[in-house]
């Protein structure tokens, strides 16, 4: 690595190398039944180098040839991608944990065992056609570059996916379970996923038209890509950021308030620093409605005359390989902040509404605009402060800058959306909603 | 490459084990509005080993050379901790060993054309929006990949196969005022560089279509009779039918599995729909899976009965039916899974011009925009539409997304079109990308869907 990095520099102003392993093993059982064991041992590595201002970008897998990853990053530099930014020069790092050595230690046979034990607690509650998976994840981040900068960070993820599908759908309710180090799956989580799945057991179809929604951790994906995307340095810069000056403004209901803490290492995922080496520091973006601020990698920071706020990663909205992507502006770790109600007492305050568990086509629709509108899957129907019932044939739809004004209350419980962001239901008024009926 | 496939395999101590070799190389050029963001030209590569153990199949991937025993050992154990806990055995139907080497004739091959060449035909065509006052951004990508795989299995099979699929896509981005309106376009294909030369009037057409939408109504939530053009209604015949002709996807959902019996009467009389990876020059073809099966044409719906299924060599065994060739993988990095190669609906009579008038009153949806399926649900939006009166096309609407439920949907297909168009660009993200996924139909009017509005 060292060397690549000499080697980079003596072609260029300014060099970069990230390099990423992980390992990871996964045990899937579905239909309650043992159906696949998969590991993946995966190393790889990026190089940025910056000449006059412009960047090559440059990445391999096996570092058998050194000469032809520079020359790909030469190659590049063709295309006069504008770089104005330095890298940073990181030495102290916040200290955080987010590691557990004893995940090396964990085998498939313990996956299967917690796999099975949770399959079992499933089926012996609900007639559902139960899917569960349960993986170990080991990944080692190092960047340097020409700065000085040579920071590495270990992490551990177990993650553990459990769903409870309707017979003759592929939908349903599901749970995912994070932490740091393996463990068994938490009974109020498996708790829930049965009480929602045996009251929903019936489907109704009721009238469309506006209702309360309560968006629960899975189908708020569809806010947090718009929110995201509204508040991304990236849609200010490309002016199709709809806030875009609307910092200090109220632009949603004031219970939301909104996060990114990247070093709040209680939750897995945790990063000291991001993809270029910007140290992470906690950032507020929306704070009792008010937007705050937006975040930024060094790029865009650059091309708007702000700070980085550590939020250069190698992302996308669909994950991706990370080596293979340019860094840009993500929130990894996003928090809403709850508030005081129960689920239960949220589900009491509908008099007529939906519980949208998951959402369908989250991706599509105009999402720089705040546009959403998705397919119930399931929304389970409440009447009176009760679940009467789950509704299939139907859509949500609705703009987030309009919706995020009317919140009813918030839930007081953070679930895992996807690995990165920890987010509470939210029960919004006059959302929109279109049945066959 | 293939001496050394053969050596993995031979390490491996069970009753079936297979590795493929990759090498990807992949070049991108994109644009977000005038800025180039990327150019980057880069060749990556890895293995992927399975194996079956005394009906235990497990599967490791690697990257590292010298990790090659280390993964070995993780698979073989795997495997054999599989055999151990399932009742039913993992078998893999019978395929014949093939020895092979197909390297596809392209007219005009991406690797040969100069970057200097590739970036000016971007730019040229990225310029048509930007011309435009009210087109606020772009974003326009060239991508050209090639994965050069090697495919040993224990039974003897060698093949050796390249795919390279070449594409000039992405978003053109309208703005008035608050508003903004994005359209996709699209061109490409897996049989080389000509796919993507003059696109102008492609670029052009789709800016006028996204200025179009600024002044367009958003539709009105509700149920409509709608014509689907081809590119939705392909999107529709992916999405929301087959994958679950896919059998690795109700394999395990019984409910479903007895649903989709063949046989089973689930659409239309008019309905006939087939998978067919082996139309050639087009983005779907390929010659042999990644478990070196032959790809082979599938007949999925006859007359509006299910007549057959996409398999992998596990689930043709597993359900007791023909091997189809459908278990294809990303690149190097994943193990592969049962995928639509080339789905279409078969083509009727009438023209484009009698579905309008056999729809009246309705809606003319144009162009998919992402789409989703649970189950017997699904969701996908249109691009854009336009109402429709006595056949006649009135005006134009915008933020069109459809939810329904297959089963209902497939027996409202009331008329299928004579004017049948492949897609040219993939992407379907069952787990891990498909950029070949090719799916096509002609216009097809379907009864009763749901549109939900704004």
């Amino acid at each position: 690595m060292e060397k690549s990095l000499e080697m980079a520099k003596k072609v260029s102003d300014k060099a970069e190398i990230y390099s990423l392993g992980y390992t990871h093993n996964s045990v899937s059982f579905k239909n309650a039944k043992l159906h696949d064991i998969g590991s993946k041992l995966q190393s790889g590595v990026s190089l940025r180098i910056i000449k006059d201002n412009k960047l090559g970008f440059a990445y391999t897998r096996n570092l058998v040839n050194r000469q032809e990853l520079i020359q790909n990053a030469i190659n590049s530099l063709e295309g006069e991608v504008e770089a104005n930014y330095e890298f940073p020069l990181t030495k102290e790092l916040p200290r955080i944990d987010t590691f557990d050595l004893s995940m090396k230690k964990v085998s498939s046979t313990q996956l299967v065992e917690e796999s099975a034990r949770v399959c079992d607690l499933l089926k012996s509650r609900t007639d559902a056609e139960i899917s569960v998976s349960s993986t170990t994840y080991t990944e080692t981040i190092r960047v340097m570059n020409s700065c000085g900068t040579d920071i590495s960070g270990q992490s551990t993820f177990y993650v553990m996916y459990a769903s409870l599908v309707f017979p003759g759908s592929a939908s349903g309710i599901w749970r995912a379970f994070l932490s740091k180090n393996f463990g068994e799956m938490p009974d109020n989580i498996v708790n829930e996923m049965t009480e929602l799945y045996t009251l929903s057991s019936k489907v109704i179809e009721p009238k469309g038209g506006k209702m309360k929604i309560m968006f629960m951790p899975n189908s708020m994906m569809a806010l947090k890509w718009r929110i995201s995307s509204g508040t991304s340095s990236k849609s200010v810069y490309e002016k199709v950021s709809p806030v875009a000056n609307k910092v200090g403004e109220k632009i949603f209901d004031d219970r939301i308030t909104i996060h990114d803490d990247p070093l709040n290492d209680k939750y897995p995922g945790a990063r000291a620093f991001d993809d270029e080496g910007v140290a992470c520091k906690p950032l507020t973006i929306i704070e009792n409605g008010v937007l705050k601020s937006f975040y930024y990698d060094l790029d865009y920071a650059s091309k708007l005359k702000a700070e980085p706020t550590g939020h250069g990663h190698r992302t996308t909205a669909w994950g991706g390989e990370p080596i293979a992507i340019k860094p840009n502006p993500a929130l990894t770790h996003m928090f809403i902040e709850p508030g005081k109600k129960s689920f239960s007492e949220l589900v009491k305050l509908i008099d007529r509404g939906m519980i949208l568990e998951g959402g369908l086509g989250a991706h599509s629709g105009n999402i720089p605009n705040g546009d959403f509108s998705i397919g119930v899957s399931p929304g389970l129907y409440v009447e009176n402060g009760e679940i009467v019932g789950r509704v299939k044939d139907a859509m949500v739809a609705g703009n987030i800058y309009e919706m995020l004004k009317q919140v009813v209350d918030i839930g007081d419980t953070l679930y895992p959306s996807w690995g990165t962001a920890w987010l509470p239901p939210i029960l919004c008024d006059n959302v929109s909603v279109a049945t066959k009926n | 490459m293939f001496e050394k496939l053969r050596r993995i395999v031979s390490r491996v101590d069970a009753d079936y084990a297979d590795a493929r070799y990759e090498i990807k190389k992949e070049t991108i050029i994109s644009f977000n509005g005038k800025e180039l963001a990327k150019v980057a030209s880069n060749s990556t590569d890895g293995y992927v080993v399975r194996v079956l153990k005394d009906g235990g199949m497990a599967s490791v991937v690697f990257t590292k050379e010298s990790d090659v025993e280390k993964a070995l050992r993780m698979a073989e154990e795997n495997a054999r901790l599989i055999a151990k806990t399932i009742d039913k055995p993992v078998r893999l139907a019978e395929s014949g060993t093939v020895k092979d080497t197909f390297i596809p004739k392209l007219k005009e091959d991406p690797r040969k054309v100069p970057m200097a060449e590739k970036l000016d035909l971007v730019r040229k065509c990225n310029d048509i929006p930007l011309k435009h006052k009210k087109i606020a951004m772009t974003r326009i990508s060239y991508e050209e990949v090639t994965r050069e795989k090697h495919f040993v299995t224990s039974e003897g099979t060698e093949l050796r196969e390249d795919l390279v699929t070449t594409r000039l896509y992405g978003e053109i981005i309208g703005k008035d005022g608050n508003l903004t309106q994005n359209v996709r376009v699209r061109a490409g294909g897996g049989n080389g560089f000509s796919t993507v030369r003059d696109q102008e009037k492609n670029f052009e057409e789709r800016t006028a279509i996204a200025v179009d939408l600024l002044k367009a109504k958003p539709v009105q939530g509700g149920t409509y009779d709608c014509i689907l053009n081809q590119g939705l209604a392909g999107v529709f015949v992916h999405e929301a039918f087959g994958h679950f002709s896919e059998a690795d996807i109700i394999e395990t959902l019984p409910a479903m599995r007895k649903k989709m019996k063949i046989g089973s009467k689930l659409g239309s009389d008019v309905l006939n729909i087939i998978d067919n990876p082996t139309i050639a020059d087009q983005v779907g073809f390929y010659k042999h899976d990644d478990e070196g099966v032959a790809a082979r044409p599938t007949q999925l719906m006859k007359n509006g009965s299910l007549t057959g299924r996409l398999h992998s060599r596990r689930t043709a065994s597993e359900f007791g039916e023909s091997l189809s060739g459908h278990c294809v993988a990303e690149d190097y990095r994943f193990v592969p899974i049962i995928r639509m190669g080339t789905i279409l609906i078969e083509p009727g009579e009438p023209s484009f011009e009698e579905l309008l008038t056999m729809l009246g009153d309705g809606l003319y949806i144009l162009d998919a925009k992402g789409g989703q399926t649970a189950g017997e649900n699904f969701t996908f939006g249109a691009q854009y539409g336009y109402l429709v009166k006595n056949g006649k096309l009135g005006e134009m609407v915008r933020d069109v997304n459809i939810s329904g439920n297959l089963y209902k949907t497939l027996r409202d297909i009331s008329v299928v079109g004579n004017d049948l168009l492949l897609s040219k660009v993939g992407g379907c993200g069952k787990g891990q990308m498909n950029i070949r996924s090719c799916h096509g139909a002609p216009h097809t009017l379907i009864k009763n869907l749901v549109i939900g509005g704004a």
